[in-house]
């Protein structure tokens, strides 16, 4: 428990670390509820680990995906993820980065079964 | 433990505040729709909190918790004369009216260069001080839980105390309550107030854990389901709402396999187990039968 006494002792002094932003691009697969993503990090940083989830906003913690892991895309800082949605609708999707950054972003798309829209800024 | 366990028994533990919220006005004999609102309050006071004036999460914790504490006040003083569906629609106005008032919230600092802070509808971003303070997942869980054990422990004392004795009896019977000399309604106020410190930890540890938070997170969807959490565990004890959000995690997480009919089964099966036991798994009954056989 001494990492978090320390932690919450510092409180204000911490550092910023360096935000890290993301672009993502999903199609449909024609498959039930299921999208392939693009993930693009900006800085475009390579051998970050990501891990996609998503939730629904209005059933937070509960009606939610399964996480699963970004693959590295072939254009520096790119990531694959394959997304299996329970349904359409408008979902948060969050990229829990880890390695040289730590740092969890949510992007807020529309899913539906012609294509994916994003929502919000 | 891998990522996936890990953020579900934090979902299952960050629920759990907001199940044992609902628990504890549901002993004192009153039905809320209306606790997500606290979990809100809290959320964005927390997030303010940290991100915007610079506090630690501790303190920003306890801030969380004395505004979700007053804003259950503030709806529990005009309510406290009303009784069942009554109130139970009272409180369903009032989380609408905390909601409506989360898309009107603006406030926002210039931090390290960005925007922070409550934006409307388009939500509060960058609640950062996990990732600030490297914070790990599974740190972040003990945290959780820890926080959740001191919470369990503080409610298990006062149900065997006189006061909680007197919260069950004011909820089972307030005249006859009355009758004895309680303050029934200082009782139910005393358990509005809370209930609503309850939530808001539960919304503080919350937006710290999504690091985004949003007016929609706490609509009416969340509020049903923490009553539902805490009549499926059950008004026996207090291990009842746990057990409520475990089974229904637990239920929502085995159950992918049905895809999009998943909750729709989910909500049957709920049906089906309050026909049975309405006032769920470990109701009063079942807690006597098993303290019995200690």
């Amino acid at each position: 428990m001494r990492w978090l006494l320390v932690a919450a002792l510092l409180g204000p002094l911490s550092a910023q670390a360096q935000r890290v932003k993301a672009d993502m691009d999903c199609r449909f697969t024609g498959a039930d509820f299921v999208y392939d993503c693009v993930i693009r990090l900006r800085p475009p940083l390579e051998g970050i680990a990501i891990v996609v989830g998503a939730d629904m906003p209005s059933m937070p913690l509960a009606h939610n995906v399964r996480p699963v892991k970004a693959t590295p895309g072939k254009a520096p800082g790119e990531y694959h993820a394959r997304l299996d949605l329970d349904m359409t609708g408008e979902w948060a999707v969050k990229l829990r980065l880890s390695g040289a950054v730590r740092d969890l972003i949510v992007l807020h798309f529309l899913f539906t079964e012609t294509g994916v829209t994003p929502r919000r800024k | 433990m891998d990522e996936y366990t890990i953020g579900v028994l934090t979902n299952v533990g960050l629920l759990a505040f907001l199940a044992l919220s609902a628990y504890v006005l549901l002993v004192a004999g009153e039905l809320s729709f209306g606790q997500q609102a606290f979990f809100g309050v809290g959320a964005y006071a927390a997030g303010v909190g940290t991100a915007m004036l610079a506090l630690p999460l501790p303190l920003a914790a306890a801030l969380a918790m004395g505004l979700g504490a007053g804003a259950a006040a503030l709806v529990g003083l005009p309510t406290l004369r009303l009784r069942g569906l009554y109130f139970a629609m009272a409180t369903l106005a009032a989380a609408e009216m905390f909601r409506i008032g989360f898309e009107l919230f603006r406030w926002q600092v210039e931090v390290g260069g960005e925007r922070v802070g409550p934006d409307g509808t388009q939500g509060f971003r960058g609640i950062r001080w996990v990732f600030e303070h490297g914070v790990e997942p599974a740190q972040f869980l003990l945290m959780v839980w820890a926080l959740l054990g001191a919470v369990l422990g503080v409610l298990v004392f006062v149900e065997r105390s006189r006061l909680g004795v007197a919260v069950r009896a004011g909820g089972q019977d307030p005249e006859l309550a009355a009758a004895v000399g309680l303050d029934v309604l200082r009782i139910k106020l005393g358990a509005i107030v809370a209930a609503g410190a309850l939530a808001a930890l539960g919304g503080a540890l919350f937006a710290h854990h999504n690091t985004y938070i949003e007016p929609r997170n706490f609509d009416i969807m969340l509020g049903v389901h923490s009553l539902a959490y805490a009549l499926i565990g059950g008004l026996g004890t207090v291990l009842g709402p746990l057990l409520g959000v475990a089974l229904d995690i637990g239920l929502l997480e085995g159950g992918r396999f049905l895809k999009e009919y998943r909750m729709i089964v989910f909500g049957g099966l709920v049906a089906v187990l309050l026909m049975f036991r309405p006032r769920g798994v470990l109701d009063e009954r079942a807690v006597h039968r098993l303290t019995r056989w200690r």
